[in-house]
Protein backbone atom coordinates (compact mmCIF):
# COMPACT_ATOMS: atom_id res chain seq x y z
CA UNK A 1 0.00 0.00 0.00
CA UNK A 2 0.97 3.64 -0.55
CA UNK A 3 -0.84 6.20 0.43
CA UNK A 4 0.30 9.72 1.03
CA UNK A 5 -2.15 12.32 2.16
CA UNK A 6 0.45 14.65 2.86
CA UNK A 7 0.01 16.29 -0.99
CA UNK A 8 -3.52 16.35 -0.97
CA UNK A 9 -3.84 17.91 2.34
CA UNK A 10 -1.43 20.44 1.86
CA UNK A 11 -4.40 21.35 -1.31
CA UNK A 12 -7.21 21.64 1.20
CA UNK A 13 -7.64 25.61 0.67
CA UNK A 14 -8.27 24.66 -2.62
CA UNK A 15 -10.68 21.85 -1.80
CA UNK A 16 -12.43 24.29 0.66
CA UNK A 17 -12.85 26.25 -2.60
CA UNK A 18 -14.91 23.70 -4.39
CA UNK A 19 -16.73 23.36 -1.31
CA UNK A 20 -17.55 26.97 -1.14
CA UNK A 21 -19.05 26.63 -4.89
CA UNK A 22 -20.58 23.27 -4.09
CA UNK A 23 -22.55 25.12 -1.11
CA UNK A 24 -23.33 27.99 -3.63
CA UNK A 25 -25.01 25.19 -6.24
CA UNK A 26 -26.85 23.58 -3.31
CA UNK A 27 -27.50 26.71 -1.77
CA UNK A 28 -29.74 28.42 -4.86
CA UNK A 29 -31.00 25.19 -5.93
CA UNK A 30 -32.60 24.64 -2.71
CA UNK A 31 -33.90 28.65 -2.69
CA UNK A 32 -35.44 27.94 -6.18
CA UNK A 33 -36.37 24.40 -5.73
CA UNK A 34 -38.46 25.79 -2.71
CA UNK A 35 -40.25 28.07 -4.52
CA UNK A 36 -40.77 25.62 -7.58
CA UNK A 37 -42.04 23.38 -4.94
CA UNK A 38 -44.52 26.06 -3.31
CA UNK A 39 -45.96 26.70 -6.40
CA UNK A 40 -45.98 23.20 -7.84
CA UNK A 41 -47.85 21.69 -4.97
CA UNK A 42 -50.39 24.86 -4.49
CA UNK A 43 -51.03 24.16 -8.10
CA UNK A 44 -50.84 20.44 -7.75
CA UNK A 45 -53.87 20.45 -5.15
CA UNK A 46 -55.26 23.58 -6.78
CA UNK A 47 -59.13 23.04 -8.10
CA UNK A 48 -57.97 24.52 -11.49
CA UNK A 49 -57.51 21.38 -13.88
CA UNK A 50 -54.94 23.09 -16.15
CA UNK A 51 -52.92 24.69 -13.01
CA UNK A 52 -52.91 20.93 -11.49
CA UNK A 53 -52.27 19.54 -14.90
CA UNK A 54 -49.05 21.41 -15.16
CA UNK A 55 -47.38 20.38 -12.04
CA UNK A 56 -48.66 16.89 -12.57
CA UNK A 57 -46.67 16.94 -15.79
CA UNK A 58 -43.65 18.82 -14.13
CA UNK A 59 -43.74 16.14 -11.67
CA UNK A 60 -44.03 13.54 -13.76
CA UNK A 61 -41.12 14.22 -16.45
CA UNK A 62 -38.43 14.99 -13.73
CA UNK A 63 -39.16 11.85 -11.44
CA UNK A 64 -39.13 10.30 -14.60
CA UNK A 65 -36.12 10.74 -15.83
CA UNK A 66 -32.04 11.00 -14.54
CA UNK A 67 -30.44 14.42 -13.31
CA UNK A 68 -27.74 14.47 -15.15
CA UNK A 69 -29.81 14.00 -18.51
CA UNK A 70 -31.85 17.03 -17.44
CA UNK A 71 -29.03 18.59 -16.89
CA UNK A 72 -27.32 17.99 -20.30
CA UNK A 73 -30.55 19.31 -22.16
CA UNK A 74 -30.49 22.55 -20.34
CA UNK A 75 -26.33 22.81 -21.33
CA UNK A 76 -25.46 21.08 -23.98
CA UNK A 77 -29.04 20.77 -26.18
CA UNK A 78 -30.59 24.15 -25.11
CA UNK A 79 -28.10 26.28 -27.10
CA UNK A 80 -29.00 24.21 -30.46
CA UNK A 81 -32.40 26.44 -29.86
CA UNK A 82 -30.54 29.60 -29.63
CA UNK A 83 -31.18 29.57 -25.49
CA UNK A 84 -27.61 29.79 -23.96
CA UNK A 85 -26.63 30.10 -20.49
CA UNK A 86 -23.49 29.79 -18.39
CA UNK A 87 -22.32 26.54 -17.03
CA UNK A 88 -23.33 27.89 -12.76
CA UNK A 89 -26.74 28.98 -14.26
CA UNK A 90 -27.16 25.57 -16.12
CA UNK A 91 -26.32 24.09 -12.74
CA UNK A 92 -28.26 25.70 -10.65
CA UNK A 93 -31.24 25.73 -12.38
CA UNK A 94 -31.16 22.06 -13.54
CA UNK A 95 -30.72 21.32 -9.87
CA UNK A 96 -34.07 23.52 -8.75
CA UNK A 97 -36.12 22.17 -11.26
CA UNK A 98 -35.08 18.83 -9.98
CA UNK A 99 -35.03 19.55 -6.46
CA UNK A 100 -38.76 21.24 -6.71
CA UNK A 101 -40.63 18.01 -8.43
CA UNK A 102 -39.66 16.05 -5.23
CA UNK A 103 -40.62 19.17 -2.99
CA UNK A 104 -43.69 19.49 -4.99
CA UNK A 105 -44.26 15.68 -4.22
CA UNK A 106 -43.50 16.65 -0.17
CA UNK A 107 -45.34 19.60 0.22
CA UNK A 108 -48.78 18.20 -1.48
CA UNK A 109 -48.67 15.38 0.80
CA UNK A 110 -47.74 17.53 3.89
CA UNK A 111 -50.64 19.23 3.19
CA UNK A 112 -52.86 16.09 2.02
CA UNK A 113 -52.00 14.78 5.28
CA UNK A 114 -53.64 17.68 7.64
CA UNK A 115 -56.91 16.46 8.54
CA UNK A 116 -60.36 18.54 6.02
CA UNK A 117 -61.44 19.53 9.30
CA UNK A 118 -58.90 21.79 9.97
CA UNK A 119 -59.90 23.85 6.54
CA UNK A 120 -63.22 23.61 7.50
CA UNK A 121 -62.91 24.63 11.37
CA UNK A 122 -61.52 27.49 9.68
CA UNK A 123 -63.22 28.37 6.70
CA UNK A 124 -66.52 28.41 9.37
CA UNK A 125 -64.89 31.02 11.54
CA UNK A 126 -64.91 33.14 8.43
CA UNK A 127 -61.35 32.49 7.22
CA UNK A 128 -60.68 33.05 3.27
CA UNK A 129 -59.35 29.54 2.28
CA UNK A 130 -55.87 31.86 1.65
CA UNK A 131 -56.20 32.69 5.34
CA UNK A 132 -57.09 28.91 6.25
CA UNK A 133 -53.93 27.84 4.14
CA UNK A 134 -51.51 30.58 6.04
CA UNK A 135 -52.43 30.24 9.28
CA UNK A 136 -54.07 27.17 9.68
CA UNK A 137 -53.16 23.98 7.18
CA UNK A 138 -49.17 25.83 6.51
CA UNK A 139 -48.01 25.58 9.67
CA UNK A 140 -48.94 21.78 10.65
CA UNK A 141 -47.52 20.85 7.15
CA UNK A 142 -44.82 22.16 7.79
CA UNK A 143 -44.24 20.20 10.84
CA UNK A 144 -45.14 17.45 8.56
CA UNK A 145 -42.69 18.10 5.80
CA UNK A 146 -39.60 18.24 7.74
CA UNK A 147 -37.92 15.10 8.00
CA UNK A 148 -38.66 14.54 4.04
CA UNK A 149 -37.70 18.17 3.02
CA UNK A 150 -34.66 17.14 5.01
CA UNK A 151 -34.03 14.47 3.21
CA UNK A 152 -34.41 15.66 -0.25
CA UNK A 153 -32.28 18.90 1.01
CA UNK A 154 -29.45 16.24 1.55
CA UNK A 155 -29.98 14.54 -1.76
CA UNK A 156 -29.44 18.51 -3.67
CA UNK A 157 -26.16 19.05 -2.13
CA UNK A 158 -25.08 15.20 -2.74
CA UNK A 159 -26.76 15.68 -6.43
CA UNK A 160 -25.04 18.70 -7.23
CA UNK A 161 -21.48 17.00 -7.62
CA UNK A 162 -23.07 16.36 -11.20
CA UNK A 163 -22.88 19.97 -11.75
CA UNK A 164 -18.96 18.92 -12.11
CA UNK A 165 -20.12 17.34 -15.63
CA UNK A 166 -21.53 20.78 -17.45
CA UNK A 167 -17.62 22.16 -16.16
CA UNK A 168 -18.93 24.05 -12.97
CA UNK A 169 -15.78 23.67 -10.60
CA UNK A 170 -17.12 22.60 -7.41
CA UNK A 171 -16.18 20.00 -5.25
CA UNK A 172 -16.24 17.14 -7.13
CA UNK A 173 -14.70 18.25 -9.96
CA UNK A 174 -11.56 20.28 -8.27
CA UNK A 175 -10.56 17.06 -6.57
CA UNK A 176 -10.59 15.70 -9.92
CA UNK A 177 -8.52 18.59 -11.39
CA UNK A 178 -6.10 17.64 -8.64
CA UNK A 179 -5.76 14.04 -9.61
CA UNK A 180 -4.22 15.04 -12.48
CA UNK A 181 -1.18 16.94 -10.74
CA UNK A 182 -0.90 14.52 -8.06
CA UNK A 183 -2.24 11.63 -9.26
CA UNK A 184 -3.80 10.47 -5.77
CA UNK A 185 -7.08 9.19 -6.70
CA UNK A 186 -7.23 7.72 -3.30
CA UNK A 187 -6.34 10.06 -1.54
CA UNK A 188 -8.65 12.72 -3.44
CA UNK A 189 -11.63 11.35 -3.58
CA UNK A 190 -11.64 10.39 0.09
CA UNK A 191 -10.82 13.58 1.23
CA UNK A 192 -13.75 14.93 -1.67
CA UNK A 193 -15.86 12.39 0.47
CA UNK A 194 -15.04 13.24 4.14
CA UNK A 195 -15.96 17.01 3.15
CA UNK A 196 -19.25 15.94 1.97
CA UNK A 197 -20.20 14.26 4.72
CA UNK A 198 -19.21 17.08 6.91
CA UNK A 199 -21.56 19.56 4.56
CA UNK A 200 -24.29 17.26 5.05
CA UNK A 201 -23.51 16.57 8.79
CA UNK A 202 -23.78 19.89 9.74
CA UNK A 203 -26.65 20.46 8.15
CA UNK A 204 -28.25 16.95 9.45
CA UNK A 205 -27.50 18.31 13.06
CA UNK A 206 -29.38 22.14 12.35
CA UNK A 207 -32.13 19.97 10.34
CA UNK A 208 -32.35 17.79 13.87
CA UNK A 209 -32.42 21.06 16.43
CA UNK A 210 -35.16 22.89 14.89
CA UNK A 211 -37.30 19.47 14.19
CA UNK A 212 -36.66 18.90 18.18
CA UNK A 213 -37.82 23.26 19.01
CA UNK A 214 -40.90 22.54 16.44
CA UNK A 215 -41.86 19.09 18.52
CA UNK A 216 -42.35 20.82 21.23
CA UNK A 217 -44.51 23.43 20.17
CA UNK B 1 -90.22 36.73 14.79
CA UNK B 2 -88.17 36.61 11.72
CA UNK B 3 -86.84 33.82 9.91
CA UNK B 4 -83.22 33.53 10.15
CA UNK B 5 -82.46 30.67 8.11
CA UNK B 6 -84.77 29.35 5.64
CA UNK B 7 -84.33 26.71 3.55
CA UNK B 8 -86.07 25.79 0.28
CA UNK B 9 -86.43 22.86 -1.63
CA UNK B 10 -82.92 21.89 -0.97
CA UNK B 11 -81.37 18.73 -3.22
CA UNK B 12 -77.95 17.55 -1.94
CA UNK B 13 -75.88 14.59 -4.08
CA UNK B 14 -72.82 13.51 -3.37
CA UNK B 15 -71.93 12.30 -6.72
CA UNK B 16 -74.80 10.02 -7.84
CA UNK B 17 -76.12 9.23 -4.04
CA UNK B 18 -79.28 11.84 -2.85
CA UNK B 19 -78.47 13.18 0.25
CA UNK B 20 -81.06 15.92 0.61
CA UNK B 21 -84.52 15.40 -1.26
CA UNK B 22 -86.65 18.89 -1.24
CA UNK B 23 -85.49 19.71 2.57
CA UNK B 24 -87.52 22.23 3.51
CA UNK B 25 -86.73 24.00 7.35
CA UNK B 26 -87.13 27.67 8.61
CA UNK B 27 -85.59 28.57 11.58
CA UNK B 28 -87.06 31.54 13.62
CA UNK B 29 -84.73 33.91 15.85
CA UNK B 30 -84.02 32.03 19.35
CA UNK B 31 -85.62 28.73 18.35
CA UNK B 32 -83.80 25.79 19.35
CA UNK B 33 -84.18 22.92 16.92
CA UNK B 34 -83.28 19.47 17.20
CA UNK B 35 -82.31 17.14 14.31
CA UNK B 36 -82.75 13.51 15.32
CA UNK B 37 -82.48 9.98 12.75
CA UNK B 38 -80.38 7.43 11.99
CA UNK B 39 -76.30 7.74 10.82
CA UNK B 40 -76.38 8.22 6.62
CA UNK B 41 -80.12 10.30 7.05
CA UNK B 42 -78.76 13.94 6.32
CA UNK B 43 -78.51 15.61 9.24
CA UNK B 44 -74.68 16.80 9.13
CA UNK B 45 -75.52 17.54 5.53
CA UNK B 46 -78.10 20.43 6.61
CA UNK B 47 -75.43 22.03 9.12
CA UNK B 48 -72.90 22.19 6.11
CA UNK B 49 -75.05 23.71 4.04
CA UNK B 50 -76.22 26.40 5.82
CA UNK B 51 -72.78 27.66 6.12
CA UNK B 52 -71.49 26.56 2.55
CA UNK B 53 -69.52 24.34 3.60
CA UNK B 54 -71.59 21.81 1.37
CA UNK B 55 -72.23 23.64 -2.24
CA UNK B 56 -76.38 22.58 -3.05
CA UNK B 57 -77.44 21.42 -6.35
CA UNK B 58 -81.03 22.93 -5.98
CA UNK B 59 -83.11 24.49 -4.24
CA UNK B 60 -82.46 27.80 -2.40
CA UNK B 61 -81.06 29.05 1.44
CA UNK B 62 -81.91 32.14 2.66
CA UNK B 63 -79.97 33.64 5.91
CA UNK B 64 -81.30 36.85 7.44
CA UNK B 65 -83.24 37.55 4.13
CA UNK B 66 -80.68 37.44 1.96
CA UNK B 67 -80.20 34.32 -0.55
CA UNK B 68 -77.83 32.66 -0.81
CA UNK B 69 -76.06 33.06 -4.16
CA UNK B 70 -72.47 32.55 -5.73
CA UNK B 71 -71.68 36.05 -5.44
CA UNK B 72 -72.72 35.91 -1.41
CA UNK B 73 -69.22 36.65 0.35
CA UNK B 74 -68.57 33.46 2.17
CA UNK B 75 -66.56 35.27 4.58
CA UNK B 76 -69.30 37.45 6.22
CA UNK B 77 -71.61 34.64 6.20
CA UNK B 78 -69.69 32.53 8.33
CA UNK B 79 -69.29 34.96 10.08
CA UNK B 80 -72.37 35.10 11.45
CA UNK B 81 -72.83 30.94 11.90
CA UNK B 82 -70.91 29.49 14.88
CA UNK B 83 -70.11 25.70 14.17
CA UNK B 84 -69.16 23.33 16.68
CA UNK B 85 -67.84 19.52 15.01
CA UNK B 86 -67.88 16.35 16.32
CA UNK B 87 -64.15 15.84 16.03
CA UNK B 88 -63.61 19.63 17.98
CA UNK B 89 -61.15 20.33 14.78
CA UNK B 90 -59.38 22.90 17.40
CA UNK B 91 -56.02 23.83 15.95
CA UNK B 92 -53.31 21.89 17.21
CA UNK B 93 -50.88 24.19 16.86
CA UNK B 94 -52.28 26.93 18.74
CA UNK B 95 -52.88 27.28 22.60
CA UNK B 96 -56.19 27.48 23.98
CA UNK B 97 -56.34 31.15 23.91
CA UNK B 98 -54.89 31.56 20.33
CA UNK B 99 -57.73 28.87 19.14
CA UNK B 100 -60.40 31.49 20.20
CA UNK B 101 -58.61 34.53 19.46
CA UNK B 102 -57.32 33.14 15.62
CA UNK B 103 -60.29 34.18 14.19
CA UNK B 104 -61.43 37.59 15.95
CA UNK B 105 -57.91 38.96 15.10
CA UNK B 106 -57.50 37.95 11.63
CA UNK B 107 -60.80 37.76 10.01
CA UNK B 108 -62.93 41.10 12.00
CA UNK B 109 -59.53 42.35 12.73
CA UNK B 110 -59.88 42.98 16.44
CA UNK B 111 -57.58 44.07 18.46
CA UNK B 112 -55.37 41.35 19.90
CA UNK B 113 -55.57 42.73 23.32
CA UNK B 114 -59.63 43.11 22.75
CA UNK B 115 -59.58 40.10 21.89
CA UNK B 116 -57.96 38.10 24.52
CA UNK B 117 -60.13 40.08 27.28
CA UNK B 118 -63.57 38.52 25.00
CA UNK B 119 -61.85 35.17 24.91
CA UNK B 120 -60.77 34.58 28.51
CA UNK B 121 -64.69 35.98 29.70
CA UNK B 122 -66.04 33.21 27.26
CA UNK B 123 -63.35 30.58 28.74
CA UNK B 124 -64.43 31.57 32.02
CA UNK B 125 -68.19 30.82 30.69
CA UNK B 126 -67.17 27.23 29.68
CA UNK B 127 -65.17 26.88 32.76
CA UNK B 128 -61.66 26.81 31.49
CA UNK B 129 -59.68 29.92 32.23
CA UNK B 130 -57.49 27.80 33.35
CA UNK B 131 -56.68 25.85 30.62
CA UNK B 132 -55.72 28.95 28.15
CA UNK B 133 -52.08 28.46 27.87
CA UNK B 134 -52.76 24.36 27.55
CA UNK B 135 -52.03 22.86 23.96
CA UNK B 136 -55.61 20.52 22.73
CA UNK B 137 -53.89 17.81 22.75
CA UNK B 138 -53.71 18.29 26.75
CA UNK B 139 -57.13 18.76 27.03
CA UNK B 140 -59.73 16.19 27.38
CA UNK B 141 -62.02 15.58 25.07
CA UNK B 142 -64.93 17.36 26.70
CA UNK B 143 -62.37 20.39 27.47
CA UNK B 144 -61.93 20.78 23.49
CA UNK B 145 -65.26 20.45 22.97
CA UNK B 146 -66.33 23.57 25.30
CA UNK B 147 -62.71 25.04 23.74
CA UNK B 148 -64.33 25.13 20.01
CA UNK B 149 -68.11 26.03 21.34
CA UNK B 150 -65.90 29.33 23.22
CA UNK B 151 -64.11 29.50 19.87
CA UNK B 152 -67.41 29.94 17.69
CA UNK B 153 -69.10 32.05 20.38
CA UNK B 154 -65.47 34.01 19.96
CA UNK B 155 -67.14 35.37 16.92
CA UNK B 156 -70.44 36.47 18.25
CA UNK B 157 -72.49 34.75 15.99
CA UNK B 158 -75.97 34.73 15.34
CA UNK B 159 -76.76 31.22 15.37
CA UNK B 160 -75.02 28.26 16.11
CA UNK B 161 -74.82 24.94 14.39
CA UNK B 162 -73.87 21.64 16.68
CA UNK B 163 -72.99 18.31 14.55
CA UNK B 164 -73.25 16.05 16.77
CA UNK B 165 -70.60 17.83 19.33
CA UNK B 166 -71.05 15.27 21.92
CA UNK B 167 -70.60 11.83 20.09
CA UNK B 168 -66.94 11.87 20.21
CA UNK B 169 -66.76 11.76 24.06
CA UNK B 170 -66.59 9.43 26.74
CA UNK B 171 -69.89 9.28 28.13
CA UNK B 172 -68.51 10.70 31.79
CA UNK B 173 -67.49 13.70 29.81
CA UNK B 174 -71.30 14.36 28.21
CA UNK B 175 -72.61 16.28 30.62
CA UNK B 176 -70.04 19.32 31.02
CA UNK B 177 -70.86 19.71 26.94
CA UNK B 178 -74.14 19.75 27.17
CA UNK B 179 -74.37 22.11 30.63
CA UNK B 180 -72.60 25.03 28.80
CA UNK B 181 -74.98 24.25 25.40
CA UNK B 182 -77.62 24.28 27.85
CA UNK B 183 -76.41 27.61 29.00
CA UNK B 184 -76.27 28.87 25.81
CA UNK B 185 -79.79 27.90 24.63
CA UNK B 186 -81.09 29.98 27.92
CA UNK B 187 -79.15 32.91 26.80
CA UNK B 188 -81.28 33.18 23.93
CA UNK B 189 -78.79 31.66 20.91
CA UNK B 190 -80.79 30.13 18.03
CA UNK B 191 -79.32 26.69 17.62
CA UNK B 192 -79.63 24.06 15.40
CA UNK B 193 -78.17 20.53 17.26
CA UNK B 194 -77.62 17.34 15.16
CA UNK B 195 -77.54 14.86 18.24
CA UNK B 196 -78.24 11.54 19.54
CA UNK B 197 -78.97 12.59 23.33
CA UNK B 198 -82.72 12.02 23.26
CA UNK B 199 -82.90 13.88 26.96
CA UNK B 200 -81.11 16.80 26.06
CA UNK B 201 -83.23 17.40 23.25
CA UNK B 202 -86.37 16.98 25.32
CA UNK B 203 -85.36 19.62 27.08
CA UNK B 204 -84.13 22.57 25.58
CA UNK B 205 -85.77 21.63 22.28
CA UNK B 206 -88.48 23.68 20.69
CA UNK B 207 -88.76 21.88 17.63
CA UNK B 208 -87.27 18.24 17.14
CA UNK B 209 -87.08 16.95 13.49
CA UNK B 210 -86.95 13.47 12.53
CA UNK B 211 -84.49 12.89 9.64
CA UNK B 212 -84.54 9.61 7.48
CA UNK B 213 -83.16 9.14 4.07
CA UNK B 214 -82.78 12.89 3.31
CA UNK B 215 -86.18 14.26 4.14
CA UNK B 216 -87.92 14.98 7.15
CA UNK B 217 -90.10 12.11 8.27
CA UNK B 218 -92.18 13.74 11.44
CA UNK B 219 -91.11 16.66 13.06
CA UNK B 220 -92.94 18.69 16.41
CA UNK B 221 -92.55 19.25 19.73
CA UNK B 222 -90.43 17.35 21.78
CA UNK B 223 -93.72 15.94 23.54
CA UNK B 224 -95.08 15.17 20.03
CA UNK B 225 -91.84 13.37 18.57
CA UNK B 226 -90.51 11.58 21.84
CA UNK B 227 -94.36 10.25 23.15
CA UNK B 228 -96.61 9.89 20.22
CA UNK B 229 -94.49 9.56 17.15
CA UNK B 230 -96.95 9.19 14.17
CA UNK B 231 -94.55 7.72 11.65
CA UNK B 232 -93.35 4.10 12.08
CA UNK B 233 -89.73 4.90 11.31
CA UNK B 234 -89.57 7.47 14.31
CA UNK B 235 -90.90 5.04 16.29
CA UNK B 236 -88.73 1.84 15.17
CA UNK B 237 -85.42 4.63 15.41
CA UNK B 238 -86.85 5.97 19.13
CA UNK B 239 -87.11 2.51 20.49
CA UNK B 240 -83.80 1.78 19.00
CA UNK B 241 -82.05 4.68 20.56
CA UNK B 242 -83.56 4.60 24.17
CA UNK B 243 -83.43 1.10 24.61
Amino acid sequence: MNLDYSVVLSKLPIFLDGCLVTLEISFFALLLGMIFGIGGALCRISSNRFLSGIAFLYVWIIRGTPIMVQLFILYFGLPQLGIKMSSMTAGILGLAINTGAYVTEIIRSGIQAIEKGQTEAALSLGMKPYQAMVRIVGPQAVKVCMPPLVNQFIMTLKNSSIASLVTITELLRTGEQLIYTTFRSFEVYTVVAVLYLIMNSVFMIVAGKLEKRMERQ
Amino acid sequence: MNNIVEMQHICKKFGEVTVLKDFNLNLREGEKVVIIGPSGSGKSTVLRCINCLEPIQGGKIIFEGQELTQKTDLSALRRKIGMVFQHFNLFPHKTVLENIIEAPVIVKKTLKAEAKKLAMVLLERVGLADKCDSYPKELSGGQKQRVAIARALAMNPQIMLFDEPTSALDPELVGEVLSVMKRLAEDGMTMILVTHEMAFAKEVADRVLFMDQGVIVEEGTPKDIFENPRHKRTQVFLQRILH
